[in-house]
């Protein structure tokens, strides 16, 4: 699960002086198809970019294994309860692959793992928007499995031919796994959608508290909304294929047929596919909103992140006991 | 006295798919000891694909190529060929001419089984 959270408080690094030739190999290296590996000469953005986005990535991972897991004691059967277990433990996988492709990144700074964790807590490191939200019945399981994984779906999948080859081979996994929380999402929407009026009712509740978070997930369509923006560094350094609003538009081209088909409507009237234009025409979310929202101010934003703290403190005693020599604390 | 970001160490995993599968690379993981290494490359590696054996290896214990070294190999220009099959093709019509068959890489490697007697 994933997206590039565009934070709005943070500045594009400034253009530094290339190695020119050594500049202009990286280019034609990536233009040809080729992968970069961690110990390749890379441009400073390219790193810069990297870090934040993969360590993004990884940490919104593991947030966000922890309002799916909520649901795993209160899932209605044997079969849900395994399934939603199965799919937690994929993404706290995920974010292992992730986290050590950023620290591989971060060595030249001597940053490692623990530095992630501390910039997590005191809110230097976002993490995505849609895991700061609250999961309040059991429709939100399949809502987060099929449209939020989806929306995650197709921003990932963006960027299996990235140009960083650890981040993009993590992504071939990681990819394959997200078919199974797909399915495992539409499973449960499906039930729901063909049950009762009360199973109805949760799924549809449940698709009007998420459409707005569904809608930001992609980020604001230019820097203008929220302030700043990678995505155009991202396309030029091969890193992603498509803008924000692209995969926005890809997302509702995908996913709004089967929302209608189910029966479901989501909370804007105006929704159109413009023919003449061949684009979806939808009432923006509120970006301000959004701003908040990943500054940490969201509904569950404080709870998660002390959830994580107290994980990390509790834990301390098995890192100290495994450690081979004496851990100062 | 450590501090605790000492305590990882970066170890490379290996699984074999199938008893005729190479070990093949897998990915990193941070771990406190070669036991823990073992553990969370069962956990992170093994959730669900079959797999029949795993190795982990302490990164700082692998000699890899360096970025040079990898340029250097992707970018030689010395001529292989006349270690491979390439340039052999012209057998397929000889034999052909004789009534035969080639006795390509396909036919070698399904001679696994002869007539028992």
């Amino acid at each position: 699960m994933y997206n590039y959270v565009e934070d709005g408080d943070s500045k594009t690094t400034a253009y530094v002086e290339h190695d020119k030739a050594k500049y202009d190999a990286f280019m034609a290296r990536i233009e040809a198809g080729e992968k970069i590996e961690a110990d390749d000469w890379m441009p400073e953005d390219y790193r810069m970019a990297l870090i934040k986005l993969i360590s993004m990535h990884g940490i919104s991972e593991i947030m966000g294994a922890l309002p799916e897991k909520e649901w795993v004691p209160k899932a209605p059967t044997l079969r849900r309860k395994l399934g939603i277990m199965a799919k937690v433990q994929d993404e706290m996988g995920h974010g292992q692959l992730l986290l050590r492709v950023a620290e591989d990144l971060m060595k030249p700074y001597g940053k490692t793992r623990e530095n992630l964790m501390e910039d997590l807590l005191n809110g230097d490191l976002k993490f995505h928007n849609v895991f700061h939200m609250p999961t309040k019945t059991w429709a939100d399981a399949g809502m987060v499995g099929w449209l939020v994984d989806g929306a995650a779906i197709i921003s990932q999948t963006n960027m299996l031919d990235a140009s960083y080859g650890p981040y993009q081979r993590a992504l071939q996994r990681i990819c394959q796994e997200e078919v199974f929380h797909a399915q495992h999402g539409e499973s449960i929407i499906m039930a729901l959608a063909e049950g009762n009026e009360y199973q109805r009712d949760i799924l549809q509740e449940s698709l009007n508290r998420w459409w707005p978070s569904l809608l930001m997930f992609f980020g604001p369509a230019s820097a203008e909304t929220t302030g700043s923006s990678k995505q155009d560094i991202m396309i030029k350094y091969k890193i992603r294929k498509s803008t924000n609003e692209e995969l926005r538009q890809a997302f509702l081209t995908k996913y709004m047929p089967r929302v209608f088909s189910l029966g479901l409507t989501v909370p804007d009237e105006t929704i159109r596919y413009d023919e003449e234009e061949e684009k979806w025409i939808y009432k923006q979310p509120n970006w301000d909103e959004f701003k908040q929202i990943i500054r940490n101010n969201g509904p569950r934003s404080k709870e998660r992140l002390r959830l994580r703290e107290i994980a990390y403190e509790n834990n301390r005693w098995v890192r100290q006991a495994l450690a081979t020599e004496p851990v100062s604390v | 006295m450590s501090k605790e970001s000492d305590f990882y160490q970066v170890y490379e995993v290996f699984s074999r798919r199938g008893n005729k599968a190479p070990m093949q690379h897998q990915f990193s993981l941070l771990a406190p000891n070669r036991e823990m290494a073992m553990i969370m490359a069962q956990e992170n590696f093994m959730r669900r694909e079959e797999v029949i054996d795993v190795w982990v290896v302490k990164q700082s214990d692998i000699r890899k190529m360096t970025s040079e070294e990898r340029q250097h190999m992707t970018n030689r220009i010395d001529n292989k060929e006349y270690r491979t099959t390439k340039g052999y093709g012209y057998l397929r019509q000889k034999w052909k001419e004789k009534e035969q068959g080639m006795l390509d890489e396909k036919e070698i490697m399904s001679w696994k089984e002869v007539k028992k007697r």
